[in-house]
C-alpha cells in the first residue's frame, strides 16, 4: 500500500508526485466516431471518457410529451438536451452494476444538461434535441470535469453554436475538514484516493474567463480554505480550456490539410506551421 | 475509421508517468487491483545544504515558501567516515532499531526513502508514526526523499523480483543517486551517504556496486559510546541461519486468514488477553460470545501471549475444563533459578510449575459440587502485539558471577515492575553497570523455542529505589506524559504572562457577552494548598424568597483556542497527574494555577452556572454565562468548616456558605433517594516533610462537611451543564457514563456476604445495591460496611467519556450517581473533556461559533478514546505513588496493625490493612517454617492450617498483622511484607 494523503507536508508532493498546482496528463481526441454527429474522448489521468453525440435532431414522441433530463425553456421554442451517462461496471476497481436509476448518475446527467443548456444556443433549434452520450470507461477521480470536457469536445466537433468552451476540474485541500491546521495548501486536478480523504470541490468556467459555469460541493470544508481551492480551480480551468482548444485546432489544422473540409476564406490558421 | 490509440510523439509526458500496480485485499475478503499513476519529476531536491542546484529548483507551497533544507553541510563523521556522513538506514533497519535513531548522542542527518516509509507503513504503524516524528523534529535533521517520483531514482518491478528485491534495489538506486549528486557539488568534503542494513543480501549487492553499506552492528561499532548504543541493537537473526532450530517450546500461531476464518464461524473467539495479577500462568480472556470471561491457564495455552494483547481463542474440550485457581503462582518464586542462558536444555513446563499444575487438577476433580469447572481455551494466535516499553530491573540472579568485569555479552533477566508480564531476556555487555538500576525496555520478539521473550535495553532510569528514577518509572509505566512543556505550546500563552490581567474597560473584545459579577460574594472551598482552583460558588437570598446559586468555573476555553499547540498537547495529556510529590500538569502553569485559577483578591474570567432554587433545592430556572468575577476568599475545607460552625460569624459571606451547605444536604439527600451509590476506596494521604520531602506520616483522609458541600454543586452543575449541551449537540456532545455493572459481577461478593455473614446484596438496581450496602454493618467492627463498600466498588464498571451520538439515550446513565446523563464540566484547568465541554456549552448558549473540532464526531471519539485511558492511567499512577510512599515511610519501622482478610487462596490469603490503605499478600510458607499444612474450604472460605503452625483464617475476618518493609535480596525489590500475629 502507497502512502496516503498524510504525507504532503513532508515533501509538498501529492499520492501520485504532484505539485499542489499540477494537472493530470490531459489527452484528448474528437471525431473518434465517424458515424456520430459529434464524438470525443478524454482522459485526466486514469479518468477515462467517450462522449457520443446526436443532433440536432427532431424530437421523437417520448420527447415531444415531457422532456425528461434538464433541458431548460419550452419544448417549442428550444432545442433539449439530454445526457445519459453510462458508467461502465469494470470502471471502478469494485465491480459495481449500476442500474439505470442511479441517482449519483442522475444527478450528473441533470448536472451536464443544465449547464450546457444555458450555454448552447439553443434557440437557433426549435423542436429539436441533442442527445450526449457519455461512457465513463475508467473512473479515477473528477468524474464530473471529465464528462463536462468531454460533451464540450463533442459539441464542438458537432458544430453546434454555443457562448464558449465550458472547461472542468476539481479543487481540494490537503488537510481534512476537522484536522484545521492553517497551513493546508489547496490542491487541483484530484484523483479518486484524494478524493475519498480530502474536501474538494468541481468547477467548470466560461472559456478563460471567470465566469463560473458549474460548482458542486458535497465534501465539508472549511469556509477559510474555500477561496484559495476556487482560485486553485479556475486557474485550472483555463489550463484545461488551453489543452482543449489546442486539440480542436490539430484536428482542424489535420483535417484541412486532408482535404476533408474546404477551406474557408475566413480561415485565419496558419497551415503551412 | 479513426483510431483512439494514442499517437506516441504527441505525447509529451510519455517517459515522465509510470504505473504503479498492487493487489490488495479488502476486510471482507476481495481481492482488487489497484493501478495508480505515479509522475516522474527531477524537481525534488536532495536538501542537502551543500548543495546549490537543488535550492534553485526547490518547490514552493502555495504561500510560495520554500521547505528548508534539512540535511547539515558539515555532518558528524565517525572512524570509517572522517569527512562526515548521512545515514540512509533500510526498512529492516528501522524495524530492529527505532530506538537507535531517537537516540541523541548519534544518528543525526538521516535520509528517509520513501520507499522505506511505505514498507514501514505496512509493517508497523506505530514505528512509522515515530519515524514521522522524528522527521518533523528539527534537530534531528531527517529527511524524506521521494525517490519513487524521482525520475533517476524510480525503479520500475522487473517481472520475476519479489516486491522486497524490487524496494532493495530501489534503495540501492537512491543510494548511487545520492553519491553522484552531491560529487556535483565540488564541496570540500563531500559527505558519504551510508546504507545501514540488516540485510545481508542487500548489504553484498551494495559493496559489490562500490557503495557505502553497513550492518546496523558494525555501524554502531564505530561510534563513539558504542558500548551503550550497541545494547539497543536488536538482537534478530542477522547471525542466523546457522543457528541450530532448536527444541520448539511453543505451539505454532496460526495464519491470519485460519484465524479470521475460525473467529467468522464461531469457532474461535477474539478478545484481548489479561492476566491475572496473582496467577502469572493464568489469564482470562473476555468473548462477546459467552457472559463469563474464558480461561487461559499455563504457560503452554497462553502461548506467548503478553498481557493486552489482541488474540485468538480456541476453546478446550471439556475434560480440560478447569476451576480457577485458588492458588497464588508468583513468577519469581517459581522460575527464581532459572538461568538466562541455560534456555534450551529445560523443557518447557519446569518441575516446579508442573507440580503446581498437578494440585491444580486435582484441586477441579475433588470440587465438582458447586460452580464447577470452567470453560478453558488457548491462545492459537495474535492479532495484534500491545508491546510497549517496560519498566524493570535485571534479576540479579540471572547474571552470571563473571560478567562483572569484562565486557562479555551476557544473557540477563529482566523483572518487569509489572507483575503481568513475562520476565524478559536481554542481551547486554553492561550488566554489572545496568545491575542494581531502574531500566526501560522494550521486547523485540517472541520465538517459539525461546521460554521467554527477548527484548533489548533502551536506557537507565537511575538507581533503584532513588525518588527521581522511581517516579520517573511509575510515570513511564503508566504512560503519562512528563516532558517539559514544548515551545510551541508555550507560545500560545497570553504574552504578558504573570502580569495579564482582566481588561479595565468593559468595551475591551474580552468582556464581549460577558457577565459583570465582580458584586457578588464568590468564595473557592478546596483542600488545603490548591494552586489550581477550578471552582468558586456563591449564594444569596432572592426577595422572592428563593436562592440563588452560582458555580463558577475557570474559563480556560478563553486562553485554550481549540486546534493550536497548546489544545492538542492538553488533548494528548488529557488529564493532571496528581502524585505524591509532584503534579504533572495538563495545561503550562502560567494558565493552570494563575490566570485561569480563580484566585481570591483578583478578578477572574469564568463560566458560571446561574439556579434559581427553592426551599426544597428543587430548580425554578437555570442559566448560563460567561462572567467576569472576583473571588472574595479561597477557603480550605478546615477553615470553610470552621467559618460555618461558629455563630457568631453573621456577615454576609459565612451566611451564603450556610445557604450553600443547607441546600447541598437536600441535593444529597435527594440523590441518595434516587439511589446514587457511596463507594469507597481506601483512601489515604501521605504528609510529606517539607525540606526533605520525604514522607513522614500516613493519615486517612477525613470527611467534612463542606467537602460534601462543594462535591454536591459540582455534580448539579455538570448535571445541567450535560442536560443543555445534549439538547444543542444531540449527536456530538462529550458526556460521561457510568454503566450498570452485569449482575454477575456481584455473584461471588453476594455469595461470601450469605456464606460468611448471613447478608444479602441485592444488585438489581442502583438504589437496591445502595440500600443492601446500608444494611452490611457489623455492630462490633464499624470498619466492616467500608469493607464491603470497597470490595462492590471493585465489581462495578468504570466510568467513561463518550459521545452522545455513539449511545441511545437510555445508556447515557450515570449509574453511580444515579443520573440520567452527566458529564465533566468543573474542572478544565485538568481534565481535558471539561474543556471541551465548555466549548460546546459556549456554542450552545450563542458565546461564540461552533469550532470544527468541538463537533466532528470522528474526532471526539477518538479524544474521549484517548482521554478514558489517561484517566485511568492517571488514577493508577496515583495509587502507585502513593502505594511507593507508603513503602518509604514504614522504611525500618515495624508497625502492628489491624488488617482485614479479602480475599482466600488455597495457599494463603490477602488482608487489607485500613490504616495505610494497602493491601498485602500473606502466604502459607510465610506463617511458619516449615510451610504449614492446610485444609481450604472454597465454599465457605476458610483456611486451616496444621502441623507447624494451627490458624484458621476467613474471609472477612479481623486479623492482627505486623507490617514491615523488606528488601528481597534476590529481585532488589523492596515490598511491604506482613506477617500475621493472631488470628
Amino acid at each position: 500500500m502507497p502512502l496516503d494523503t498524510s504525507t504532503y507536508s513532508l515533501a509538498l508532493l501529492r499520492v501520485d508526485g504532484r505539485r499542489w498546482n499540477e494537472l493530470r496528463r490531459l489527452h484528448a481526441q474528437i471525431r473518434t466516431q465517424a458515424a456520430a454527429d459529434g464524438s470525443s474522448y478524454l482522459e485526466m489521468g486514469h479518468t477515462k471518457v467517450m462522449c457520443v453525440l446526436t443532433g440536432p435532431a427532431e424530437q421523437n414522441q417520448s420527447q415531444r410529451r415531457g422532456q425528461t433530463s434538464g433541458g431548460g425553456g419550452s419544448a417549442r421554442d428550444t432545442a433539449s438536451i439530454n445526457v445519459n451517462v453510462i458508467i461502465a461496471g469494470f470502471s471502478s476497481v469494485d465491480r459495481k452494476k449500476r442500474g439505470r436509476n442511479d441517482k449519483r448518475t442522475q444527478e450528473l446527467e441533470i448536472t451536464i444538461a443544465k449547464t450546457f443548456s444555458s450555454i448552447v444556443h439553443t434557440h437557433l433549434f426549435p423542436h429539436s434535441s441533442i442527445s450526449i452520450s457519455l461512457h465513463v470507461l475508467s473512473s479515477d477521480g473528477s468524474l464530473l470535469a471529465a464528462l463536462l470536457n468531454a460533451a464540450t469536445l463533442a459539441l464542438i466537433d458537432a458544430g453546434i453554436p454555443m457562448s464558449d468552451y465550458i472547461a472542468a476540474c476539481t479543487a481540494g485541500s490537503t488537510s481534512s475538514h476537522s484536522a484545521s491546521d492553517d497551513s493546508a495548501d489547496p490542491l487541483l486536478d484530484l484523483n479518486t484516493q484524494e478524493e475519498q480523504e480530502l474536501p474538494y470541490l468541481t468547477v467548470a468556467t466560461l472559456g478563460s474567463s471567470d465566469r463560473i459555469a458549474v460548482l458542486n460541493c458535497e465534501s465539508r470544508l472549511q469556509v477559510s480554505r474555500l477561496e484559495g481551492m476556487l482560485v486553485v480551480g479556475v486557474d485550472g480551468c483555463k489550463q484545461v480550456k488551453q489543452i482543449l482548444d489546442r486539440v480542436i485546432r490539430e484536428k482542424g489544422v489535420q483535417m484541412i490539410r486532408e482535404g476533408a473540409v474546404d477551406r474557408s476564406d475566413t480561415m485565419v490558421m496558419d497551415l503551412d506551421e | 475509421m479513426t483510431s483512439l490509440k494514442r499517437s506516441a510523439e504527441g505525447d509529451t509526458f510519455g517517459s515522465n508517468i509510470s504505473n504503479k500496480t498492487y493487489v490488495r485485499s479488502t476486510r471482507s475478503g476481495k481481492v482488487q487491483k489497484i493501478v495508480r499513476e505515479v509522475y516522474l519529476r527531477t524537481d525534488i531536491p536532495c536538501s542537502s545544504k551543500l548543495c546549490k542546484a537543488c535550492l534553485q529548483s526547490a518547490p514552493r507551497n502555495a504561500a510560495n515558501e520554500v521547505q528548508p533544507f534539512v540535511l547539515s553541510e558539515k555532518p558528524a563523521g565517525t572512524k570509517s567516515f572522517p569527512q562526515g556522513h548521512y545515514l540512509m538506514p533500510d526498512t529492516n533497519a528501522l524495524l530492529n532499531a527505532m530506538d537507535l535513531f531517537e537516540q541523541s548522542s548519534s544518528f543525526y542527518d538521516v535520509i528517509i526513502l520513501q520507499t522505506v516509509l511505505e514498507e514501514l507503513q505496512n509493517r508497523s504503524l506505530p514505528l512509522y508514526n515515530r519515524l514521522l516524528g522524528l522527521t518533523k523534529s528539527e534537530d534531528k535533521r531527517f529527511y524524506v526523499f521521494f525517490n519513487d517520483f524521482r525520475q533517476e531514482t524510480f525503479v520500475n518491478r522487473d517481472p520475476d523480483e519479489t516486491v522486497n528485491d524490487r524496494n532493495d534495489r530501489a534503495v540501492r538506486q537512491a543510494l548511487k543517486w545520492y553519491g553522484q549528486h552531491l560529487a556535483q557539488t565540488k564541496a570540500k568534503n563531500i559527505p558519504a551517504v551510508v546504507m545501514l542494513s540488516d540485510d545481508q543480501e542487500n548489504l553484498r549487492k551494495a559493496k559489490a556496486e562500490g557503495l557505502h553499506a553497513a550492518s546496523l552492528r558494525q555501524y554502531v561499532e564505530t561510534l563513539e559510546d558504542s558500548d551503550k548504543l550497541l545494547d539497543m541493537v536488536a538482537d534478530v537473526q542477522s547471525s542466523g541461519g546457522f543457528k541450530k532450530p532448536g527444541q520448539m517450546l511453543y505451539p505454532e500461531h496460526f495464519t491470519t486468514s485460519r484465524m479470521m476464518t475460525g473467529v467468522k464461524a464461531g469457532l474461535m473467539h477474539q478478545g484481548i488477553f489479561n492476566v491475572s495479577p496473582y496467577n502469572y500462568l493464568e489469564g482470562s480472556i473476555k468473548v462477546p460470545a459467552f457472559p463469563k470471561a474464558l480461561l487461559v491457564l499455563g504457560r503452554e495455552n497462553i502461548n506467548r501471549a503478553v498481557d493486552g494483547d489482541l488474540v485468538v481463542v480456541e476453546v478446550l474440550p471439556q475434560d480440560q475444563w478447569k476451576e480457577p485457581s485458588t492458588k497464588i503462582i508468583e513468577e519469581e518464586a517459581i522460575t527464581k533459578n532459572e538461568g538466562a542462558d541455560a534456555e534450551e536444555s529445560q523443557d518447557l513446563v519446569s518441575e516446579k510449575e508442573r507440580k503446581a499444575l498437578q494440585e491444580e487438577v486435582k484441586k477441579t476433580h475433588k470440587v465438582k459440587s458447586e460452580g464447577g469447572p470452567q470453560p478453558t481455551a488457548k491462545v492459537v494466535g495474535i492479532i495484534k502485539r500491545n508491546w510497549r516499553q517496560y519498566v524493570g530491573h535485571i534479576d540479579p540472579s540471572s547474571a552470571s558471577k563473571g560478567s562483572t568485569q569484562g565486557r562479555r555479552m551476557d544473557n540477563v533477566f529482566l523483572i518487569p515492575m509489572d507483575k503481568k508480564i513475562p520476565k524478559i531476556r536481554l542481551r547486554t555487555r553492561q550488566a554489572s553497570e545496568l545491575m542494581g538500576k531502574r531500566l526501560l525496555v522494550a521486547i523485540d520478539a517472541w520465538e517459539r523455542d525461546s521460554r521467554h521473550p527477548t527484548g533489548h535495553f533502551i536506557r537507565s532510569l537511575g538507581e533503584l529505589e532513588t525518588k527521581a528514577a522511581e517516579t520517573e518509572a511509575l510515570l513511564l509505566e503508566w504512560d503519562v506524559q512528563y516532558r517539559p512543556f514544548p515551545k510551541t505550546v508555550l507560545d500560545c500563552l497570553p504574552s504578558e504572562g504573570h502580569g495579564w490581567k482582566v481588561p479595565a474597560s468593559t468595551d475591551d473584545p474580552g468582556w464581549r457577552d460577558r457577565e459583570d459579577l465582580r458584586n457578588l460574594l464568590i468564595c473557592s472551598i478546596d483542600p488545603p494548598g490548591c494552586q489550581d482552583i477550578d471552582d468558586a460558588l456563591h449564594a444569596r437570598k432572592l426577595p422572592n424568597g428563593n436562592f440563588e446559586v452560582g458555580v463558577h468555573i475557570a474559563d480556560v476555553s478563553h486562553f485554550v483556542k481549540p486546534a493550536n499547540a497548546m489544545d492538542t498537547e492538553a488533548s494528548i495529556r488529557g488529564t493532571t497527574v496528581y502524585l505524591v510529590d509532584k503534579r504533572i500538569d495538563m495545561l503550562p502553569p502560567l494558565l493552570g494555577t494563575d490566570l485561569c485559577s480563580l484566585k481570591p483578591y483578583v478578578e477572574r474570567y469564568a463560566f458560571s452556572v446561574l439556579w434559581e432554587l427553592n426551599d426544597n433545592a428543587d430548580i425554578v430556572n437555570v442559566r448560563f454565562t460567561k462572567s467576569v468575577i472576583a473571588s472574595r476568599e479561597a477557603f480550605s475545607y478546615e477553615q470553610a468548616q470552621l467559618r460555618i460552625d461558629d455563630a457568631s460569624q453573621q456577615d454576609d459571606l459565612t451566611n451564603g456558605m450556610r445557604m450553600l451547605l443547607m441546600l447541598s444536604k437536600k441535593l444529597k439527600q435527594k440523590r441518595m433517594d434516587a439511589g446514587a451509590l457511596s463507594l469507597s476506596s481506601p483512601e489515604v494521604k501521605v504528609q510529606t516533610e517539607s525540606e526533605t520531602s520525604g514522607p513522614i506520616d500516613v493519615k486517612t483522609k477525613a470527611l467534612l462537611d463542606t467537602n460534601s458541600l462543594v462535591e454536591e454543586f459540582m455534580l448539579f452543575a455538570n448535571i445541567s451543564v450535560a442536560a443543555k449541551i445534549y439538547e444543542a449537540f444531540p449527536q456530538t456532545a462529550i458526556l460521561r457514563r457510568h454503566a450498570a455493572p452485569p449482575k454477575t459481577n456481584f455473584d461471588e461478593l453476594s455469595n461470601q456476604l450469605k456464606v460468611k455473614r448471613g447478608l444479602e446484596l441485592r444488585s438489581d438496581s442502583s438504589k437496591a445495591v445502595a440500600d443492601s450496602l446500608d444494611e452490611c454493618v457489623d455492630p462490633k467492627e464499624p470498619f466492616f460496611n467500608t469493607l464491603v463498600r470497597i470490595m462492590a466498588t471493585r465489581c462495578m464498571m468504570s466510568a467513561e467519556y463518550f459521545c452522545s451520538g455513539t449511545q441511545s439515550y437510555p445508556e447515557f446513565r450515570h449509574y453511580g450517581l444515579a443520573s440520567e446523563i452527566y458529564t465533566h464540566f468543573t474542572s478544565p484547568i485538568r481534565r481535558y473533556a471539561d474543556l471541551v465541554a465548555h466549548r460546546q456549552l459556549a456554542a450552545a448558549i450563542n458565546y461564540e461559533a461552533v469550532h470544527p473540532t468541538v463537533r466532528s464526531r470522528g474526532r471526539l471519539e477518538a479524544v474521549c478514546k484517548n482521554i478514558n485511558v489517561r484517566h485511568r492511567n492517571a488514577q493508577m499512577a496515583g495509587r502507585a505513588s502513593i502505594a511507593y510512599y507508603v513503602g518509604q515511610a514504614l522504611k525500618g519501622q515495624v508497625a502492628e496493625e489491624d488488617a482485614f482478610v479479602m480475599k482466600i487462596f488455597s495457599n494463603g490469603f490477602v488482608v487489607l490493612v485500613p490504616r495505610f490503605g494497602i493491601e498485602g499478600l500473606i502466604r502459607l510458607r510465610d506463617l511458619a517454617e516449615p510451610e504449614p499444612d492446610s485444609e481450604f474450604d472454597a465454599e465457605n472460605y476458610t483456611l486451616k492450617t496444621k502441623g507447624s503452625r494451627e490458624v484458621t483464617v476467613e474471609l472477612f475476618q479481623k486479623v492482627r498483622v505486623r507490617v514491615h518493609d523488606e528488601k528481597d535480596e534476590m529481585t532488589g525489590k523492596r515490598g511491604v511484607k506482613m506477617e500475621l500475629t493472631s488470628a
